[in-house]
């Protein structure tokens, strides 16, 4: 069972970091995550995994997520204390740092709902159909008319923010 | 002719069918311009999402070496181990402290702590002597501390919590109560060795079970508090030994029951209190003919009948010591 984990860390370990990424949106905080669910996967050892890697990583990364909530609560009220107001870190507001053509796609993904954007993620990190209906409670049927209404509102939206480059990209 | 649908050829293309879907598919797909169309359209916008999401990858890093993911398990398994055995000990605690409340209410109910006087001077003790919270209280400090107490080879004694309960429940609730007794701030009476008073015999400290068997179940005690110490000196012959039982209270207060002939404990109280050997007579108790209450000057309040004396010592208002006297003197004469 270790030795099957250790092959799925050394083949899966990256997806997982981007899956996470693309939830928490800091790539130091996506591998220290990453490194958890693996660490909790050696200590669980789970009977399926690969899924149950992914599982963990989407609740770790809903976690942190609710996490950020809160800083945020706690950073507006640290705002309207001028006394603590120096000792603000920069927050999380690294989005800035992001060039424009990361940005576009960024938005592009949050217009979609959490769940069309969930199963959209899974699929790019490689999980089969029968992995992403395990993991979302949706029927193994339904994954597919849910990628495809994903991918399709996903190129829209960044078609509608970049007309030019979206259509350039469209028939490239 | 029926085309595919949008959703089965983004089916198709992710390898989510099976193999006879295929089949199907790849047959109808052979021979249908219009669906191969929608199938390049659908492979370009997959293509499309691909190269978009690919944007959105962190910078490449080199994975942390699994085995220190090992290491990190191991400290987590560990920890996760010990988390369950303290959960486990303060499930059991929680038990025990509910089993005692039980026992107590139990008790209670049955009238074992009820005074037999039934004297309005009842009341104070109420309010200062919360017989159920002790009760309660008293197996979390048995847990909490048994190993210390036996490590220091200090005595074991038993808190008598439920004693006129049906004898076949009593063992169950039997929770020794062992309170180091360095650990406590006892009062400080001083029970006096031999020699240092006119008494015969030595004084021993032994544990509750033992005091209990060789006086016959006839240490004064107040029902419901946890003991701290038992002290017994052996009387002369064919005199009954003189007792000495420690209580504590749960603001930390001791209380101090004596039980033994009216001379020796009236001298243990003179000297105590370093006043006049013979104690004040406070009044004659109404309710028991033929016994007489003595109120000490700093805390003490004794009972007499015929030869023999029982006293209480303790930093209580004296209408909680008269009301406690009177519930000790209704046990011992109930026995």
């Amino acid at each position: 069972m270790t030795d099957d984990l250790e092959q799925l860390y050394q083949s899966t370990y990256t997806a997982v970091v981007r899956f996470l990424y693309r939830k928490v949106w800091d790539a130091e905080r996506a591998e220290d995550l990453a490194q958890e669910v693996f660490v909790r996967a050696l200590a669980h050892r789970p009977e399926k995994p690969r899924a149950w890697v992914f599982a963990v990583a989407a609740n770790l990364a809903r976690d942190e997520a609710r996490a950020a909530v809160r800083r945020k609560r706690h950073l507006t009220l640290l705002k309207a204390d001028p006394i603590a107001q120096p000792t603000i870190e920069p927050a999380a507001d690294t989005l800035v740092e992001h060039d424009e053509r990361v940005a576009s796609v960024q938005e592009a993904l949050n217009t979609l709902t959490p769940r069309d954007r969930e199963i959209l993620l899974l699929w790019d990190a490689g999980l089969s159909y029968p992995e992403i209906a395990s993991q979302t409670g949706l029927a193994v049927g339904a994954v597919g008319t849910t990628l495809a209404r994903a991918r399709r509102r996903l190129v829209e939206a960044h078609d509608r923010q970049n007309p030019n480059k979206g259509t350039h990209a469209a028939h490239s | 002719m029926r085309h595919i649908p949008e959703d089965e050829l983004h089916a198709y293309l992710d390898q989510g069918l099976s193999r006879s879907q295929c089949v199907e598919i790849e047959s109808h797909l052979a021979g249908c311009a219009s669906c191969q169309g929608m199938r390049d359209n659908i492979a370009a916008l997959r293509d499309r999402t691909t190269a978009l999401l690919a944007r959105l990858a962190p910078p490449r890093s080199f994975p942390t070496p699994f085995d220190t993911i090992r290491r990190r398990a191991a400290i987590e398994v560990s920890a996760r181990r010990r988390r369950v055995h303290r959960a486990a000990w303060a499930a059991s605690v929680v038990a025990a402290v509910a089993f005692g409340w039980t026992a107590s209410q139990i008790a209670d109910s049955s009238g074992a702590f009820r005074t037999a006087t039934g004297s309005p001077a009842a009341a104070p003790l109420a309010a200062s002597l919360p017989v159920t919270p002790v009760a309660a209280v008293s197996p979390a400090l048995t847990l909490a501390r048994p190993a210390r107490g036996e490590s220091n080879g200090r005595r074991t004694t038993r808190r008598p919590l439920v004693r006129k309960v049906a004898a076949a429940e009593a063992p169950r609730v039997s929770v020794p109560p062992v309170i180091a007794p360095a650990e406590l701030e006892l009062s400080t009476i001083d029970i006096p060795a031999a020699g240092d008073f006119e008494l015969d015999g030595m004084w021993r400290t032994m544990s509750w079970v033992g005091a209990q068997a060789e006086t016959g179940n006839q240490l004064p005690h107040i029902d419901g508090l946890p003991v701290v110490q038992v002290q017994v000196q052996a009387g002369k012959q064919g005199k009954q030994p003189l007792m000495v039982v420690a209580q504590q209270l749960v603001s930390g207060e001791v209380i101090r029951t004596i039980e033994g002939p009216a001379s020796d404990v009236s001298h243990l109280l003179a000297r105590r209190t370093m006043s006049d050997p013979d104690p004040k007579v406070s009044s004659t108790d109404s309710t028991r003919p033929g016994t007489v209450v003595y109120q000490g000057v700093d805390g003490s309040m004794a009972m007499q009948r015929g030869d023999r004396m029982i006293a209480i010592t303790g930093a209580l208002p004296p209408d909680s010591l008269l009301a406690m006297i009177r519930r000790l003197n209704a046990a011992l004469r109930s026995k």
